[in-house]
């Protein structure tokens, strides 16, 4: 025993004192790259400056040397206009592949985060966007004009110069239904303050490196809700202007689909405007450019030399030569292979937290917990529109939620489900977040079968013969019929069930695939399911508290109801109706502060009526990254707002 | 030479058993091949192993000291607890106890550790009262055949992930295990032998009909059959009542590569003289069949019976995947299994894999058994 | 025989289009079709598809049509001009997905299924002529403990043993370094390392079922008075069993041996999966999940035309093998 206490202490110093000494050097290091390059050079590859005073990747420099790509000033946009990419532990330096888990190319997104460069990005902090694509802006005083500045210079991955013309190309060529197969995204209309009407953007061109936003009422959050909902604001008119069927005609067009591997003209716009980033022959303005076809069992991203960011010392970025993607069909793969070291960075599901936290040091990486938005990690929703009228009063009845909620006995769903890190808690904003409630988060907590058993009592339900579980009031049947997509919370809906059948409710349980629960949701068939919700901000993006299509359960057919004009759907009334009132406020806000004032009332409605209940605190997604690859922050919120892995920059990773 | 005389000694052994036996020809026949079998140590083993897993699940309630939705947050993930015979005092026990659990969550890893409190101390008691059950579906009890007086806890297996006791749900889930597959073997069976039979015997226009038949039925596609039968079932079926079912239904589709053996063996059978002889003498169909040919091959019967055994356990687990087949709280050998294939279980908490024992141990008993039957099936050798 | 051939292969023709029309029903089958899975997909990336954008990309790829429509439109695009379809999922025809994954596959399985035959056949035949010696219980034994673990469990396991022993889950065809290189020695010897699990897990999983099949039909044919016979003849006993037991007790295997044509081209799905092999398999059991009808209706078509292709050759070697049914045959 002696004897481990100090062996243990032993390698405690010698660790700390090998971490102060790697303080020290990357100190050091950092201070002398700018001056002493060629210390660094010997022990690295070598890093040349240019004549501008840039450095660039020794892969580009072969090519520069070779004649194939200019030089590196004459790459990127003109020195003024570079975006310098701050660097969170140290400049980096260049080389190395990032090997990445995916499903192949079904996984589309899980890619796309890693390396989108949207127009205007949320700051890491998530208190609002910053230009990344976009030099600046301008707005007017009632934010009905904006101006977006482009980079003078800048060039897509193929060399073509990015302006402003791709912008409008991209405004009236790829956002309409015929090449693009979508709607026009909702952050292009204001909203008419008397009628409650949607009006549509103007946006023309200023020039080579201005294109002016015109909106007929205030738009006060365009910036933002551009940042959610069209990301890429832009497409390259050049490369588009060889394959649609517009310019090159029906026949010409077909054959270039042919030759992409699409049956039709249409499927070929609408993927390659879509899923740009999967086709090599599309040029991109992202840190790493598709090098391969995405069906391959090794799908490779290679460095765009065009790349428009630098480190604050004039190196191009990104330093990471090459991203990986080696097909996993199996989601165990992913965490043998993260295991094995075989894996540079990647984002797991906490459930692995214990099996990655006890091979830490044999895998030779780090797990770093980002925080989640999540309201609850454990939830139920139950529709408020339910075809079953008895079901769907029953549902609306606030008593019954609250029956629900303390029916079940938080602390075991946490320890059991959570291990613990999830705490007892209600569905509820998470401090920090806009939208934030004192004491939310312990509403109907408390354990209390007494109480639920008068909840009950009170609305009226009553006991079947063996006074096992409850019918409705006139003796008929009461079940509650729970979907669950395919392999989701199998643990939770057991024990939530036990715990709903000891309170007299009797629940039935149908899994069914992800396409399938799709359907029912639109054809309003699903009375409850195991969800919660995660949203960063409700006036960024409502759907999911805001009925206003049919996705989120808990609103059901309210959804349609507003998507449809009043057509078809259920009729919004009560508590839900004002949620959509102060939706409408928003949107026809002049000001932010209006705007945080609605959101709020929104939040707060659902706080009085927790039409989503939870039981247990959202826990961390975890982003395990290899010992080796540094400048990962350890402590950000993963949200698909902000794209994931990508609001850590990945540009700016590198592979020591 | 020495094997020469052995067969010599069968020869002379089977006309004598035949003259023996003439009058009570079918109660003797089974006779012998009881007596035969007895004979076979493996295949007696066997059947006391079969025997034993029969009776346990049987009285599986009685036997298993928790039913099967007893979570408990603190015991999650709890390795097997040790039984212990003499104490930290050195002090010698007759009845076999266990120490008292503290445990605690690992600050880093989240991993639940657990440490013997040898303060405490819980001998294990036989006939204990705790949890109510009904024993065969009807006689109320609570008395269970072991267990350890509150708070103690005796795992023997370890627990599972919601910490419940690995032990009962095995013997809980043999209940399920043991019975539902042998169901779909049995119909999958008497289907290949019956269509497999008339085709092979009867050849001509049948056979060609039936053969294209099966063809059809193979290259059914499984998957997206399960896939609309799982949407199709109605949510209120009891599970092990669906788990039937789904089993009688793929025991439909299995049958066909059976009745594809069964055929060609029986046109390499029916030309032989004793089955001529005995149509010349006009045995009926039927009768040839049944007791001229099938005999002929029983040995590959048996085999494919045993060997179809063990893929019907395990079958289900690609079932409940689809939300067929039987899903925790309902316990089956197919469930724990699957619950064990996670890495993390295989990585950090091993004695998940103990059920994995139990069906091998099962499968080897039956196929020894089948050995046994397949040598007394011939009782005269 | 000649003609009986050719009866049967025209036969095939129609069981194979009533299959096609059987297959390609149930496919659809399952409620919801490829759009809605693709919607669904859409919707994990914050991307959420309405109702007018479903109805969009149905008209696009012909989904809202009934099934037999569909059928009849692909079935023709086959018979004129050899035209498969088209992967919804993989945005290509189906005849290049099929031919991306058949090499790999059919290296994979042709491995996996020539070691299950050539280790399994000789060890029956010895399990049988050593009935009940410890090398015939040890063989048994082996043999349930791998039919008895369910493949997946089973590479799970295996390739968590190897992380722990060799530091790497040997994952796919190929550690990573190796995918992109040229074939090599030092490449070749990597394929072989992540040859073993496969091999094992495949192989534990199907010469079980033929050891066990083998030696029973061994054993009840050395009890055949023929056998006493031919040792009565002087002959020798290497001899004796390889000329008349082992040729009968090849039946019951070759009557179902064509269909294993199939497995050939599908590879063990479940296996692939858990193991990461980049075979036929997955590939199709996710066309089925997705209902990516043409590409999943060309496979199972495709299948349909090796089971019924296997059972005539299965028949045809039945004949060959066995003088009794060859007798038999020769009226027809």
């Amino acid at each position: 025993m002696k004897n481990k206490i100090i062996l243990m202490s032993l390698s405690l110093l010698i660790t700390m004192s090998a971490l102060t000494g790697c303080f020290a050097g990357n100190a050091k290091n950092t201070a002398n790259t700018a001056n002493t390059k060629t210390n660094t050079a010997t022990a690295t590859n070598t890093v040349q400056k240019s004549a501008g005073g840039f450095a660039e990747a020794p892969m580009l420099q072969e090519l520069v040397k070779a004649g194939t790509i200019p030089a590196v000033e004459d790459r990127m946009p003109v020195k003024e206009d570079i975006m310098i990419e701050p660097t969170f532990e140290s400049i980096g330096k260049y080389g190395g592949d990032w090997r990445n888990p995916w499903n192949g190319p079904d996984d589309k997104w899980g890619i796309e985060m890693i390396t989108e460069e949207p127009l205007f990005r949320f700051k890491q902090d998530g208190t609002g966007v910053e230009p990344n694509v976009a030099k600046g802006f301008d707005v007017n005083a009632d934010s009905t004009e904006y101006v977006i500045h482009l980079r003078e210079g800048m060039k897509w991955s193929d060399g073509q110069p990015f302006t402003a013309d791709d912008v409008i190309f991209y405004w009236e060529h790829m956002l309409i239904p015929e090449t693009f197969g979508k709607a026009l995204y909702d952050c292009y209309y204001s909203i008419n303050p008397e009628t409650g009407e949607k009006e549509r953007a103007e946006i023309t061109k200023v020039d080579d490196y201005a294109v002016k936003v015109v909106f007929k009422h205030p738009s006060v959050q365009f910036l933002e809700r551009l940042a959610i909902d069209n990301k890429w604001f832009f497409a390259p008119a050049h490369y588009y202007k060889t394959i649609l069927p517009e310019f090159i005609g029906e026949d010409k067009a077909l054959e270039v689909a042919k030759e992409y591997g699409f049956n039709d003209t249409k499927t070929l716009g609408i993927w390659t405007g879509y899923y740009y980033w999967l086709y090599p022959q599309r040029p991109t303005l992202r840190p790493w450019v598709a090098k391969n076809d995405a069906n391959s069992d090794r799908f490779v991203m290679e460095r765009n030399p065009y790349f428009f960011k630098t480190d604050s010392e004039g190196q191009q970025l990104p330093y990471i030569d090459r991203i990986v993607l080696d097909k996993m069909q199996d989601p165990s793969h992913k965490l043998l292979g993260m295991l094995a070291g075989n894996i540079e960075v990647g984002q797991f599901d906490f459930k692995d937290f214990t099996v990655l936290k006890e091979n830490e040091k044999k895998g030779n990486y780090r797990v770093l917990t980002w925080k989640s938005p999540a309201w609850s990690s454990t939830g139920v929703q139950l529709n408020q529109t339910t075809e079953d009228p008895k079901l769907r009063a029953l549902f609306q009845d606030i008593r019954f939620r609250e029956a629900l909620s303390v029916a079940v006995d938080r602390k075991e769903v946490s320890e059991i489900i959570t291990n613990g890190l999830g705490e007892p808690a209600q569905a509820s904003v998470s401090e920090g977040l806009p939208g934030y409630q004192d004491g939310w988060n312990k509403q109907w907590v408390e354990y209390d079968k007494a109480r639920a058993e008068k909840l009950l009592d009170e609305i009226g339900l009553k006991w079947d013969a063996q006074h096992k579980f409850r019918t409705f009031a006139d003796g008929s049947d009461l079940s509650i019929l729970i979907y669950q997509e395919k392999g989701e919370d199998d643990k939770f809906i057991e024990l939530l069930r036990k715990y709903y059948h000891e309170a007299g409710i009797r629940t039935e349980l149908k899994i069914v695939d992800s396409g399938t629960f799709f359907d029912l949701k639109y054809a309003n068939k699903v009375p409850a399911t195991i969800k919660s919700v995660s949203i960063v901000n409700v006036a960024l993006r409502p759907d999911e508290l805001v009925p206003l299509r049919v996705i989120t359960p808990w609103f059901g057919h309210y959804g349609l109801y507003s998507s449809s004009g009043g057509k078809e759907g259920v009729k919004p009334e009560g508590d839900v109706a004002q949620i959509l009132e102060n939706w409408d406020k928003i949107k026809a806000s002049t000001s932010k502060e209006e705007i945080a004032k609605f959101s709020d009332e929104i939040i707060k409605l659902h706080q009085k009526n927790q039409w989503i209940i939870g039981y247990t605190a959202p826990t961390p997604t975890l982003t395990v990254v290899k010992n080796n690859v540094k400048n990962v922050a350890p402590d950000l919120v993963s949200a698909d707002e902000f794209r994931g892995i990508g609001v850590a920059h990945p540009e700016q990773f590198y592979i020591e | 030479m020495k094997t020469m005389l052995g067969d010599l000694n069968r020869w002379t052994q089977l006309f004598r058993g035949k003259k023996q036996q003439e009058t009570h020809y079918a109660a003797s026949h089974w006779r012998l091949m009881m007596r035969k079998l007895m004979k076979h140590k493996l295949a007696k083993v066997s059947l006391v192993v079969i025997g034993f897993m029969y009776v346990v699940a049987l009285f599986g309630n009685f036997i298993s000291p928790q039913g099967l939705d007893k979570y408990d947050s603190v015991y999650l993930n709890s390795r097997p607890t040790s039984i212990h015979f003499i104490d930290t005092d050195g002090k010698f026990h007759f009845t076999p106890f266990v120490y008292g659990m503290k445990s605690e969550r690992d600050p880093e890893t989240l991993r639940k550790m657990f440490v013997e409190d040898t303060s405490l101390k819980y001998p294990i008691k036989f006939f204990v009262k705790g949890e109510e059950y009904k024993l065969f579906g009807f006689i109320p009890s609570s008395i269970h055949l072991f267990g350890v007086e509150d708070p103690g806890r005796l795992f023997l297996f370890g627990t599972d992930g919601m910490g419940r006791d690995l032990f009962s749900r095995i013997v809980l889930g043999s209940q399920v295990s043991l019975t539902i597959p042998l169901v779909g073997v049995g119909i999958s069976f008497v289907l290949g032998l019956f269509f497999g039979g008339i085709s092979g015997y009867f050849g001509g226009m049948i056979d060609s009909v039936i053969q294209r038949i099966i063809e059809i039925i193979r290259s059914f596609p499984t998957l997206p059959l399960w896939m609309a039968l799982s949407a199709a079932i109605p949510p209120r079926v009891p599970i092990v009542q669906m788990f039937l079912y789904i089993t009688i239904i793929m025991a439909f589709i299995e049958w066909t590569g059976l009745a594809r053996v069964v055929r060609s063996k029986f046109i390499s059978l029916r030309n032989e003289d004793y089955v001529m002889a005995a149509k010349i003498s006009g045995v009926s169909d039927a009768k040839i069949i049944i007791v001229h040919l099938i005999p002929g091959f029983l040995s590959y019967l048996v085999v494919t019976m045993t060997l179809a055994i063990p893929s019907m356990i395990i079958g289900e687990t690609a079932m409940s995947f689809l939300g067929l087949g039987i899903r925790s709280p309902a316990a089956s050998w197919g469930v724990l299994l699957q619950e064990a294939q996670q890495i993390e279980n295989v990585a950090l908490y091993p004695w998940k894999l103990i059920p994995l024992g139990f069906v091998i141990i099962t499968v080897l008993a039956f196929n020894f058994l089948g050995d046994g039957l397949r040598d007394a099936a011939d009782p005269y050798k | 025989m000649l003609s009986y051939i050719l009866r049967r292969l025209l036969l095939m023709i129609p069981v194979v289009m009533l299959i096609s029309i059987v297959v390609f029903f149930i496919i659809q089958l399952p409620p919801g079709d490829f759009i809605s899975t693709y919607a669904a997909k859409m919707a994990t990336g914050g991307e959420i598809m309405d109702d007018a954008a479903m109805q969009v990309m149905r008209e696009a790829y012909g989904l809202d049509q009934a099934w037999y429509m569909q059928y009849l439109k692909w079935i023709w695009g086959i018979v004129t001009e050899g035209n498969f379809g088209y992967s919804l999922a993989f945005n290509r025809p189906v005849s290049d997905i099929i031919a991306q994954y058949m090499g790999l596959t059919l290296i994979v399985s042709l491995v996996s299924m020539l070691f299950t035959y050539v280790f399994s056949i000789p060890t029956g035949i010895y399990s049988a002529v050593k009935q009940y010696s410890f090398g015939d219980y040890l063989i048994t034994a082996i043999g349930f403990l791998g039919m008895a673990t369910p493949n997946f469990l089973m590479a799970i396991i295996l390739m968590y043993i190897s992380y722990v022993y060799v530091g790497d889950p040997m994952l796919g065809i190929f550690s990573p370094e190796f995918v992109d290189q040229a074939w090599s020695y030092a490449k070749f010897i990597d394929f072989l390392k992540h040859m073993i699990i496969p091999v094992i897990v495949i192989g534990t999983a199907s010469t079980c079922d033929l050891i066990r099949v083998m030696r029973g039909q061994m054993l009840e044919e050395m009890e055949k008075p023929y056998m006493l016979t031919a040792r009565a003849k002087g002959l020798s006993e290497a001899k004796i069993i390889m000329k008349y037991p082992v040729r009968a007790a090849m039946n019951p295997i070759v009557s179902t041996l064509g269909w294993s044509l199939t497995s050939i081209f599908t590879g063990a799905t479940i296996t692939a999966i858990v193991l990461n092999l980049p075979t036929q398999g997955p590939v199709m059991y996710n066309a089925l999940l997705s209902q990516d009808m043409y590409l999943a209706g060309t496979w199972l078509l495709f299948m349909a035309v090796c089971i019924v292709l296997g059972t005539l050759i299965s028949d045809i070697l039945l004949v060959w093998l066995d003088p009794r049914i060859r007798m038999q045959r020769k009226g027809m």
